[in-house]
């Protein structure tokens, strides 16, 4: 193990591969050999070609790097590959580096008068790179679909070491099979993001949110049912229940409601009135609409703390129902997990009938959650719901035949099984 | 034809007739001809051509087209413009166009499980009927199926607001080549099951497998929309028209230009009394909720299209005006038929920024292999649809237009664009593939293919060769 170690050192110099105090980078309880930053796109591929050759694991992070199955192996923070390249007003894409901070890009490009959706995973944490790695479809993939779409040419280092270029500045691109959006959600197992383009939007005109105390967070779902039965589609339509809701509105009393309004000035006024309204019709005690732009960003902040402390979790389940049912995915996740207030949150993204509650057994919850879920249009989300799923139908061979092709993707890439090894089908 | 492919060929059909039934197996010489084309003008001969109605049959022909080692060709309707449902060597045309079940229409959910023959048009003539839509509608909503528009990922005049075929596909059920059928996705985005194969499949050109369902996402039609109509001087400043407008932080539905060439071969077909004199029209919508901010929008854009000294400036005021506005772009494509016999349709995309030197290339592209050429394009995605016309039973004049081509192809890719913005590279392009990506990149795209069809029995020879 030694010997890939100093083969790093002299690839990223010295003072670019950590081997003492390296918890602040890792997340998990295993031990790699090392923790490498690399500096360059060149450096990433020689780093993964030694990997390689020397059958040595290799995990990526922006800023923390999870450690599962990495025991001996290589942690790769991108901390050093941390800015934006490019941005390119005209055509609305920007090139940044994979770990450049995701809060820090949305930030810098807002006072550029440009937007990219698409939340931070963990605020405090999540690169550019992990937001496209996880693909996690965040709060606001309703009105602006999931982080996927917004990739639109990257550059990678494969897991043998060979770097590998796709897309362009156009928005739309049908030449070749789709790898451009396909490698959102893949978690570094097909290879290491070393340069990513994403397209921009204009920067919202006007933005407002909408924040209501309330009884409880099924209240909230009532209101949210009301809201979309007009017609009305907002950027974000959440609701957490009263501890992490502090983070949202510290002193709120019961559950708090987190509608934020992107919309030209006159539809944002409107909309924000009548959201206020069917907040207030279904039980508020207290609402607030903000438009200051410190008094936003704020609340905004909050949400997105209370947001990485669902995501950071393992005892949770998430599972979606029809937009329309999220009252009953309330009502079934009570009968599974007890009484919601109680718990240490729960949160609906509701317009994308997105159902989070904190699980002391997740596993077993899983499986009545996803059996209740399912009469309600939706499933627990990702692999496990797929294999829930195909339980419900007593098809396990629908259910191996999902994973022989997950395996075959994998195998055809990274042969050695070198990268992410703590992902496992 | 030898008589040991002759006893095969009976054999392949009573197969295909004991799967599918007698009514759903096609091997009729005429038919079998019809089956041969697409949209462009390259050809072959299937086998046959079946129609299965049910994933079972599906799943049945699959199992014993690769036991005989028959190649597989999935189709819709046929008009894909890049040779993808070409009859390949020993193969059969699978057809979807009689798996045409709406399934479901779940519309406080926003969602629909349909089959794959199902025809664009149709399921927004449905929907219609309830205040949805389904967004993305290629010009060729009216024929072509909901298979071919996943298969291609196409895009169509709202692609810029609204996104491609690719972005309202919540997951799919698929048979491949080993007979195996998955269901990926679910009826919302959270549900893949950890890689995304509902995208992958998306775009894939039926090399990857054979699409049985897809559950789509719908929703309420917008509650207005405005439409406006511009005529210009020349391209570049229907060009400048579409940058200032993006730039004034306008995202509209719909940015469509059409050149001097397409407005003329349009006005012969529709007499709507467009200008024949105008170098560029260029459609501009745009909608969203009915509180004003649409008036306001439209006052910004008609300041910023004025700043391009317009020829004509039309705002729509009623269905009838905002139906006139569409039908010359509409009619385009089939109204050069009046000016040549063929025409070949390229697909170039360039950076929005790049569309002034796009329009420029083309124009020089015209006079260097001495061709008209008219140019449509969906100009807030920086997508051409350069309309190359000729008559293919001159091969001199044929053989130029394919060196027209190549030169439109690198035309984009050195303005740092892509040879197809949303028709697909099937047959047609596939000699250009090495121009635009590194052969590390190609093979990537193997390592894919592998994955879901190792045998190659899926549309094989399109996109690239394994
Ligand atoms: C006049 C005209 C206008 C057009 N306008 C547009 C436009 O605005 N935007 C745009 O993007 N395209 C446009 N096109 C191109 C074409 O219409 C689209 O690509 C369309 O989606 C093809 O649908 P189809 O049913 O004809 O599919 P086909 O041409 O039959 O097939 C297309 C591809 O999908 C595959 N396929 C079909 N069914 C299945 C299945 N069940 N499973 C797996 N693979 C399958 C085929 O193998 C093929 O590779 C236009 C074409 C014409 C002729």
């Amino acid at each position: 193990m030694s010997q890939i170690v100093e083969q790093l050192k002299s690839l990223l110099g010295a003072d670019n591969v950590i081997t003492k105090d390296m918890t602040k980078y890792l997340r998990g309880g295993e031990q790699p050999a090392a923790v490498a930053c690399p500096g360059t796109g060149e450096e990433v591929a020689a780093l993964v070609k030694a990997a390689a050759d020397a059958g040595v694991k290799v995990n990526v992070g922006g800023a923390v790097v999870d450690t599962t199955g990495l025991s001996g192996g290589i942690a790769v923070v991108m901390k050093r590959m941390n800015k934006i390249l490019e941005i390119d007003r005209n055509n609305l894409t920007c090139w940044v580096q994979p770990g450049m901070p995701h809060k820090e890009f949305c930030d810098a490009l807002l006072k550029e008068g440009l937007y990219f959706p698409p939340e931070p995973y963990a605020v405090s944490t999540s690169s550019v790179a992990g937001c496209i790695g996880i693909g996690d479809p965040d709060s606001k993939a309703f009105k602006y679909m999931p982080p996927r779409t917004y990739i639109i040419a990257y550059e990678m280092v494969l897991p043998t070491g060979e770097p590998m270029k796709i897309g362009s500045k156009c928005i739309k691109c049908v030449s070749g099979l789709d790898l451009i959006h396909f490698i959102a959600g893949t978690r570094a197992t097909l290879g290491i993001f070393t340069k990513i383009l994403v397209k921009l939007q204009p920067a919202p005109v006007c933005r407002s949110i909408v924040l209501a105390d309330l009884p409880n967070i099924t209240t909230a779902a009532k209101a949210f049912l009301s809201i979309q039965k007009r017609r009305l589609f907002v950027s974000r339509e959440n609701a957490i229940t009263n501890k992490l809701g502090q983070h949202i509105w510290s002193g709120a009393k019961g559950a708090v409601a987190f509608v934020d309004i992107e919309e030209f000035p006159k539809a944002n006024v409107e909309y924000a009135k009548i959201v206020e309204a069917e907040l207030k019709i279904a039980g508020a005690t207290a609402t607030k609409i903000i438009s200051d732009e410190k008094e936003y960003a704020s609340a905004e902040l909050g949400w997105l703390k209370a947001r990485e402390a669902v995501n950071l979790t393992d005892k949770k389940v998430r599972f979606t129902v029809g937009a329309s049912n999220v009252v009953k995915g309330l009502d079934a996740a009570k009968g599974v997990v007890g009484a919601l207030e109680d718990g240490e949150f729960a949160l609906i993204e509701a317009q994308l009938g997105k159902v989070t509650v904190a699980s002391a057994n997740p596993e077993a919850d899983a499986v009545k959650l996803n059996k209740a879920a399912m009469p309600l249009g939706g499933n627990v989300s990702g692999l496990l719901g797929s294999k829930l799923r195909c339980d419900e139908y007593s098809d396990q061979a629908m259910f191996d035949n999902i994973t022989q092709l997950l395996h075959n993707i994998r195998k055809e890439f990274d042969p050695k099984g070198i990268l992410a090894p703590g992902i496992q089908f | 034809m030898t008589v040991a492919q002759k006893t095969d060929q009976n054999t392949l059909v009573e197969a295909l007739i004991n799967i599918a039934g007698e009514q759903d197996v096609v091997t009729g010489r005429v038919a079998m001809y019809a089956y041969g084309y697409d949209a462009t003008l390259l050809f072959g001969v299937p086998r046959a051509v079946v129609f299965p109605e049910s994933t079972q049959e599906v799943v049945d022909i699959v199992n014993y087209c690769r036991s005989t080692g028959v190649n597989i060709v999935p189709r819709g309707a046929g008009t894909n413009e890049s040779g993808g449902t070409i009859p390949v060597d020993n193969c059969i045309i699978m057809n979807c166009c009689r798996m045409k079940k709406i399934l479901e229409v779940d519309l406080d959910n926003y969602v629909a499980i349909i089959e794959p023959g199902v025809v664009n048009y149709d399921i927004q003539e449905m929907l219609a009927k309830y205040g949805y839509y389904y967004p993305p509608d290629p010009a060729s909503y009216k024929a072509s199926t909901m298979g071919g528009n996943v298969g291609e990922c196409s895009g169509g005049p709202k692609c810029f607001k609204y996104g491609v075929t690719r972005d309202y596909i919540y997951g799919m059920e698929f048979v491949t080549s080993d007979g195996k059928v998955r269901w990926v996705g679910g009826r919302d985005y959270c549900s893949e099951p950890f890689y995304d194969i509902t995208r992958m499949m998306c775009g894939s050109e039926g090399t990857l497998g054979y699409m049985t369902k897809f559950a789509i996402r719908i929703e309420p039609i917008p509650a207005a929309k405005r439409t406006m109509l511009a005529f210009y001087n020349e391209p570049v400043d229907a060009a400048q028209s579409v940058a200032d407008i993006v730039a004034a932080g306008i995202v509209p539905t719909t940015l469509e230009m059409m050149d001097n060439l397409i407005i003329n071969t349009a006005e012969d077909a529709t007499g709507a009394g467009l200008p024949r004199d105008a170098g560029a029209m260029l459609i501009i919508e745009v909608d969203g909720p009915a509180y004003g901010d649409l008036d306001d929008q439209v006052k910004t854009i008609t300041e910023v299209v004025k700043k391009a000294n317009p020829k004509q400036f039309k705002i729509a005021t009623t269905a009838a005006e905002v139906d006139a506005c569409w039908l010359a772009r509409r009619v385009a494509i089939g109204s050069v038929a009046h000016r040549a016999p063929s025409y070949s349709m390229q697909d170039i995309t360039v950076p929005r920024s790049e569309f002034p030197q796009a329009v420029a290339g083309i124009v020089q592209t015209s006079k260097d292999y001495d061709l008209d050429i008219g140019i449509l394009a969906h100009a807030g995605d920086g997508n051409f649809h350069p309309l190359v016309l000729f008559d293919q039973r001159n091969a001199e004049q044929s053989e130029r237009v394919h060196k027209a081509e190549a030169a439109l192809v690198k035309l984009a890719l050195d303005l740092g664009g892509t040879m197809s913005g949303e028709h697909g590279v099937g047959l047609l392009k596939k000699p250009l593939l090495p121009n635009e990506y590194a052969p590390v990149t190609i093979d990537a795209f193997r390592k894919i293919k592998r994955a879901f069809d190792p045998i190659n029995r899926m549309n094989p020879t399109k996109i690239f060769d394994l």
